[in-house]
């Protein structure tokens, strides 16, 4: 990838400015050759690579090199985006929002700094994956267990702070505590960590006066340097209850009988269902099924059902926890759906520690299409009631099939909101059907917008038009963040224009791709 | 259009070195080694049996192809350059992911001569 350099800085500038990094963190981790600019595009860019290119990267190794990184970036003006370990495929991967900002990668800095079994929790660097954390508690028999996202193989840190979520639940939610930086480089902890030796600092979640660490995440004023996150004790028992709904509208008692149980605790974390075609999409080929280029017809939706042996709708439910519990909630889920249905649900009883560990094989979905494959996820928020989600995957499926693209769909059900997340795969080679998916993108924003649903995360190329999506008057939040952005970052150099908030430096930049 | 010519030029290399791993003389035990470790903690999340990048290249290149690591027909040009610049659906691998000396480590791994498999 060719050098495309920050607005507003000369050659000469630049290169002074790499210089600068390479005193100050050793020249083996200034990254800006061509090869090196080519590792941190995103590799399923649903539009054009370019339009998120950086212009190089910096690795710094200590809290002390990222602080005099950040020193260097403000007196040369170079945008900094700082990046856990760049494994955040459907949103941007390891890009930037602004081509021409510099990354700033933390996965040096990879410590598992503490793990404490009693109280449930751990203290890692940005550049601690999920599967070195598996290791490490497998190795040691740690009784802890994290949730783990469909791709296993990022940065806890990083997908705690994109508010990455699993079936045990939205993960943002477990922070306990953070160490940030500034952008000018004061070093801060937040929670009772602002204490100099609190001993509470991964225990309790908000100290004394505002809580920051939800500040923190999605946003653009910290780099992180470390992270307490929650994590849950192994269970005494487990068990699995395989759901299959045979219509489109299942969906609707479905949700109304879970939500109640959700919200009581009978069930935890996110109660998922999801539509057939994901048991496709990984281990075949489209062309296996439908050579047309619109959307996959009910003949073939059936023939893939068949052959799977699939609902329309899937979605194992876990319980676990103590087994006497366990038992007395599976026998109120069921008889909720008994009150819907006659079908038999296949029950499977664990052991409380058969959990999956990571893994990346759902990623194999890419290649769908057979070639260069990418993907992304339209993923707005609303209540998690029956008749509206129903309402909403019927709206969205027509939508699908009018721009021509295969519906993708799951709702994670928290017992008050459901994300559904739609995921839209395609060919990156095909241009004009990328053409469509960006349609369809703008199309679900506009639909979702209208029923009074918003996006809960969006890849780099969308970030803009979801921001403007919030607009309760006039706006005025991202307004209010971008005051914030302009105190903390005067010269606008951390991340600029991540998810909608563009500091005053760049503000030109909004909605440029 | 330039990812899909590197696809030809990496597919091109990996046919016109075909073979050349064999004749190399034996590598460095401690190399390999680390190799080894650099494979297992870099790639084997997708490179080893049941991984997305196993069940990629059988549908690719058929199964006897899909284990990177029994493979005999990878030269060292082609494994650096998947590696930095991915491959169909393989993202990137930077230096910071995967810094140099662990590159030679890998490809002195990957391209060993490997042990007749045992019937």
């Amino acid at each position: 990838m060719k050098l495309i350099l920050p607005p507003g800085l000369t050659k000469t500038q630049f290169d002074q400015a790499m210089a600068a990094f390479a005193r100050a963190i050793g020249k083996e981790w200034v990254l800006a050759t061509d090869e090196d600019r080519e590792t941190y595009l995103d590799q399923y860019a649903p539009g054009r690579e370019d339009s998120h290119a950086a212009a190089g990267a910096i690795a710094p190794g200590s809290v002390e090199e990222v602080q005099a990184c950040l020193k260097i970036a403000n007196e040369y003006r170079v945008p900094l985006w700082p990046m856990s370990r760049g494994k955040n495929f459907g949103y941007g991967g390891a890009a930037p929002r602004m081509s021409g900002t510099v990354m700033l990668d933390m996965g040096r800095m990879n410590r598992i700094l503490e793990v404490n079994a009693k109280a449930g929790y751990c203290i890692v660097e940005p550049g601690v994956g999920f599967f070195d954390m598996w290791e490490y508690l497998r190795s040691r028999k740690i009784p802890l267990q994290m949730g783990i996202p469909g791709n296993g193989w990022g940065s806890i840190v990083g997908n705690a702070l994109e508010r990455g979520f699993s079936p045990a639940g939205d993960h943002s939610n477990n922070i306990c505590g953070l160490e940030v930086l500034t952008p000018t480089g004061e070093l801060i902890r937040t929670g009772m960590g602002a204490m100099e030796g609190g001993k509470a600092w991964a225990l309790f979640k908000h100290g004394f006066g505002p809580s920051w660490d939800q500040m923190v995440v999605q946003g653009n004023f910290f780099v992180v340097t470390k992270m307490c996150l929650w994590m849950k004790p192994e269970d005494e028992a487990a068990i699995s209850v395989e759901v299959k709904l045979d219509k489109p509208a299942d969906i609707g008692w479905f949700t109304e009988t879970v939500t109640p149980l959700r919200l009581r605790g009978v069930l935890d974390g996110y109660v998922r269902l999801t539509s057939f075609q994901a048991t496709a999409t990984v281990p075949t080929l489209r062309k296996e099924w439908y050579q047309g280029r619109d959307s996959i017809p009910d003949d073939v939706v059936t023939k893939i059902r068949e052959r799977f042996n699939v609902g329309w709708w899937n979605g194992p439910i876990r319980l676990s926890g103590y087994s006497d519990v366990c038992e007395a909630n599976l026998k109120r889920l069921l008889d909720g759906f008994a009150k819907h249905t006659k079908q038999e649900f296949k029950v499977t009883r664990l052991a409380g520690n058969a959990v999956s560990g990571p893994t990346t094989y759902p990623l194999q979905m890419v290649n769908w299409f057979g070639g260069r494959g990418g993907h992304i996820g339209y993923s707005p928020v609303m209540p998690a009631d029956g008749k509206l989600v129903l309402e909403q995957f019927e709206r969205t499926r027509r939508r699908f099939i009018e721009f021509g693209l295969d519906y993708s769909g799951t709702f994670y059900n928290d017992g008050r909101s459901a994300t559904n997340v739609n995921l839209i795969l395609y060919d990156k080679d095909d241009a004009e059907q990328k053409e469509r998916v960006r349609k369809l993108f703008v199309a679900l924003i506009k639909d979702a917008k209208e029923q009074g649903y918003g996006e809960y995360r969006t890849h780099l190329s969308y970030m803009d038009d979801v921001a403007d999506s919030y607009d309760f008057n006039h706006n005025a939040l991202r307004k209010l963040n971008e005051r914030m952005k302009d105190a903390l970052d005067p010269n606008g150099i951390l991340a600029p224009g991540r998810n909608g908030i563009w500091p005053k430096a760049f503000r030109d930049q909004r909605g440029k791709l | 259009m330039r990812a899909r010519t590197l696809v030809l030029v990496v597919v091109a290399l990996a046919s016109a070195f075909s073979g050349a791993a064999m004749a190399a003389a034996a590598p460095d035990a401690a190399l390999v080694a680390r190799g080894k470790a650099a494979f297992t903690h870099r790639c084997s999340m997708c490179h080893r049996d049941g991984g997305t990048g196993t069940f990629i290249l059988a549908r690719r290149l058929g199964a006897a192809k899909s284990l990177l690591e029994q493979r005999t027909d990878l030269d060292p040009t082609y494994v650096r350059t998947v590696v930095r610049w991915g491959l169909v659906n393989m993202p990137r691998i930077s230096r910071v992911e995967l810094p140099e000396p662990d590159m030679d480590a890998l490809v002195a791994y990957l391209t060993a001569p490997k042990a007749p498999a045992t019937p």
